[in-house]
């Protein structure tokens, strides 16, 4: 908060610095507190809701402390055309929570995110910011449950995962090449 | 030229001397956003400890479009076949090794044949990039120096001609660039397509000490990813296009309001701007001609009605980006209620050509109405999704056909979403529209800011139109009922619709949730019907059977759908049980006959349809053994 509020002292006092300031106090502080937005009142010189406002207008602010781990799903219609929706789904039942909340130990979280045209890699998340996809859905569960289980988020995967089923049971047995088959990206989206 | 200028261009030249007319082979690394989601900041970070030992210079470089292949890198080898630049990809990190000693080889062709896409610039014996179906059709006027140039290198940006159109431009009467702007032709490319250069003149009109110009780089349209491209693969073009701008208006600032979701375009153009003030292309008196002219940049925060150009201005301002009602226009009263000029960044971008060129070039390609090229970022079912530059006025199906190469596997094409989220959608009947705008609004839809998505018959209409209304809903900023109110509405239909609970009637409903809408404040509102609308209009059969049969063609609607077993013996089931994520999959204990000891056996295996998120899991673990059926008609049928 210290290191904030001397962050803070460096822009012009200026409404028009608002995004500048909400941006520095999410950075800094991982979210936009209440305290925050009473420095940055203060030192815009407007009132306490006029930051209120705009913090709570755009979609990127949170009002919430960030989990240790962020997974940021993709929304876009590209990523939904192949099964986008069903990826949702899985993170929602295995985290057991919803998009913009964490987990109970504030380890892990969902976030609603915007497509920033990674298209090529649909469906795909964002794991701490880092692109994960395409994902099939067996990928979205072992992601899931890799990550629940304390995987480093920072080196897990090793990279993006396509269809490789590789960490579980006896691969080719279990599955054959039949489900190796199930699509480009190993997502076989619908119909039969 | 001017001699400032002058001696800018020769300082530039020979410090870019090296990448330009090399002595040792270039290795070009595509380092843009899609690309180094592709991981290639992995396989930077494993040539670069090769970069030595082969003796190759590596350089970082923006994208060339070829999204399907990234990581794409090119090789360029002074005296090998010419020395002409070969492009490969998707060269994968821990083939890092093994693809350099190939690609500087004495027999590229043959060894790192896996990799070898095309030759960009004559290389003999390599197959050309232009024969390529990706290529051959492009016309790359905005794109010529992408992932060519290092877009972190201002020398190499001058060397390849940056800045000469600002010093012509600067020597001339800021009317007449207007001019010339007006009489190429340039359309807002940020989905109006209004005159660039009659805006200007009414900023240019304005009676204000200050005048301020805004580039409008939100780019919200999920698929649309043009503006990021030119940002991140060649930031000193905008920045360029923007300072003649300023020239031809009599604005001395601007503001560059980059989506927080680009972070990397971000830091290129901070980047961009810092070198380009360090050189004296920005800031006071530039080329000593008496102009100044600067730039910031505006991070945006998330918000989609941030790219109507009042809401725009009002997130600047730091207020909630709420679009108001215009007049007044920018022009009129716009940042911090001074005249100002909002342009989309492809906009900009065009104008240092046209300053270079003339008019007459400009209109060398595309069509009356649309003169020029666009950037299209083409995405969703495609065999190659990725960026281009073409002539407007080619035909669709040439696009995403010819260029993308349609659905992969065998799928075939259902409709296209042009326009982003309000720009609607068109059935795949429509693929032979010319891309220019006045044939889209015909049929009632949007060529909009270059994001094509096309889509097969694996998805649904239905959901899709759900999918738009509902970010319509959410992206509302919430100041008139008639929007906020009217999308929720049409999101509740939708949404009914899907769950088998729709009714005849219902088509009425929408027709009048539509009406209402056009009568919303701002565009948002007024364009959220365009996609039900293309619903209606065009995949009226869809739409039929999902509100009388209560069936869903494309099988995605979780209310209209269920999964079942078909198949008992399959030994699969048992791995797909462990993998449901909501553990519905189960098999009970067979009921004993003797009450004190319960047996072991266990029963057949059951799906607890209650439970199911319809998340596909266990149909991708066993595909044999698990079918998704129409709810309503194995209901009937089981009855
Ligand atoms: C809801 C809404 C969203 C818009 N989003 C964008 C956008 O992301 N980028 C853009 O350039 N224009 C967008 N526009 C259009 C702008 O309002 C404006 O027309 C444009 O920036 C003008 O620049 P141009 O003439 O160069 O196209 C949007 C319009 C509406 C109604
Ligand atoms: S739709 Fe998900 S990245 Fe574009």
């Amino acid at each position: 908060m210290e290191r904030f509020a001397g962050l803070l002292q460096q822009l012009p006092r200026h409404q028009g610095e608002m995004l500048r300031a909400l941006h520095l106090a999410q950075e800094e502080l991982g979210w936009i507190s209440r305290d925050a937005i009473r420095l940055i009142a203060r030192h815009l010189r407007v009132s306490e809701a006029q930051v209120y406002g705009p913090a709570t207008f755009y979609a990127e602010f949170r009002h919430s402390p960030p989990p240790k781990t962020l997974v940021t799903w993709c929304s876009g219609p590209s990523c939904r055309v192949v099964g986008g929706d069903r990826v949702r789904r899985i993170f929602e039942a295995e985290f057991g929570c919803h998009m913009g909340e964490n987990t109970a130990d504030d380890e892990l979280g969902l976030w609603l995110g915007q497509c920033n045209g990674t298209c090529e890699k649909a469906p795909m998340v964002w794991v701490n910011g880092r692109v994960v996809g395409p994902l099939s859905m067996v990928d979205t569960v072992k992601l899931a449950r890799g990550l629940k289980a304390g995987d480093d988020p920072v080196t897990w995967p090793e990279r993006p995962i396509k269809i490789a089923p590789a960490t579980f049971v006896d691969a080719e047995s279990t599955y054959g090449s039949e489900h190796a088959d199930s699509g480009p990206d190993g997502t076989n989206d619908g119909t039969v | 030229m001017s001699s400032v200028y002058d001696e800018i261009r020769e300082a530039a030249e020979l410090s870019a001397a090296p990448r330009r007319s090399p002595s040792r082979p270039l290795v070009r690394v595509d380092l843009s956003t899609s690309s180094i989601a592709a991981e290639a900041d992995r396989l930077w970070e494993a040539l670069e400890p090769l970069a030595a030992e082969h003796d190759v210079d590596l350089v970082r470089v923006g994208t060339l479009g070829l999204s399907w292949l990234e990581p794409v890198v090119e090789v360029e080898r002074p005296g090998f076949g010419g020395g002409g630049a070969v492009v490969y990809g998707p060269v994968r990190p821990e083939e890092a090794g093994q693809f350099l000693t190939a690609a500087l080889g004495e027999h590229p062709l043959e060894d790192a044949a896996q990799w070898l896409i095309g030759a960009r610039t004559p290389v003999q014996g390599v197959p050309s990039l232009s024969d390529h179906p990706f290529w051959a059709p492009q016309e790359r006027r905005l794109m010529q120096s992408m992932g060519v140039i290092d877009p972190e290198s201002l020398d190499e940006a001058i060397a390849a001609g940056a800045y000469e159109a600002l010093d012509r431009a600067i020597e001339m009467e800021p009317m007449a660039i207007c001019d010339l702007v007006l009489s190429a032709g340039v359309g807002g490319r940020g989905g109006g397509g209004f005159p660039a250069g009659q805006k200007w003149k009414f900023l240019l009109g304005a009676q204000s000490q200050t005048k301020y110009l805004v580039c409008n780089a939100d780019e919200g349209d999920p698929g649309a990813f043009v503006n990021r491209v030119l940002m991140e693969s060649d930031p000193h073009l905008v920045i360029e296009g923007m300072a003649i701008a300023g020239k031809a208006t009599g604005s001395d600032y601007g503001f560059i309001y980059i989506r927080d979701e680009y972070p990397l375009s971000i830091a290129r153009m901070e980047l961009a701007l810092a070198q380009a003030r360090e050189r004296g292309l920005l800031g006071e008196n530039i080329f000593g001609s008496g102009f100044d002219f600067d730039l910031e940049i505006t991070r945006g925060a998330g918000s989609y009605v941030c790219g109507e150009e009042t809401g725009l201005i009002a997130s600047v301002e730091g207020l909630r980006g709420m679009p108001k009602i215009r007049p007044p226009f920018p022009a009129q009263k716009g940042v911090f209620a001074e005249p100002s000029n909002v342009n989309n960044t492809e906009t900009y971008a065009n104008v240092p050509l046209i300053v270079q060129h003339g008019a007459d070039w400009y209109r060398l390609h595309g069509t009356e109405s649309d003169p020029g090229t666009k950037m299209f970022s083409i995405s969703g079912s495609l065999e190659r999704p990725g960026i281009l530059e073409v002539p407007f006025g080619m035909g669709m199906d040439e696009l995403l056909l010819g260029c993308g190469g349609g659905p992969p596997d065998g799928h075939t094409p259902k409709g296209i979403q042009p326009g982003g989220p309000l720009g609607g959608l068109l059935p795949a009947s429509d693929l032979g529209l010319k891309l220019e705008r006045p044939p889209f609004t015909e049929r009632g839809v949007l060529l909009g800011s270059g994001g094509l998505i096309l889509f097969d018959e694996r998805a649904s209409a239905v959901d899709l139109t759900k999918y738009f209304s509902e970010f319509c809903e959410d992206e509302s900023c919430g100041r008139c009922t008639t929007c906020h109110g009217g999308s929720q509405r049409l999101v509740e239909v939708l949404e009914r619709i899907m769950h088998g609970d729709g009714r005849e009637e219902d088509l009425e409903r929408i027709g009048v949730i539509d009406k209402t809408l056009q009568n919303a404040n701002c565009l948002h509102g007024q364009f959220t019907p365009y996609a039900v609308r293309g619903l209606v209009n065009y995949f009226r059969d869809e739409l039929d059977v999902h509100i009388n049969d209560k069936r869903d063609p494309a099988q995605v609607a979780p209310g209209l759908t269920r999964y079942l077993i078909t198949d008992q013996s399959d030994p699969r089931l048992e791995e797909a049980a462990t993998f449901c994520p909501t553990s519905c999959i189960n098999r009970a204990p067979v009921e004993s006959d003797d009450d004190e000891e319960p047996s072991d056996e266990l029963g057949d295996w059951q799906i607890n349809e209650p439970q199911c998120i319809h998340c596909d899991v266990c149909r991708e673990i066993a595909p044999d053994a698990i079918r998704v059926e129409d709810r309503y008609l194995t209901m009937l049928s089981v009855v």
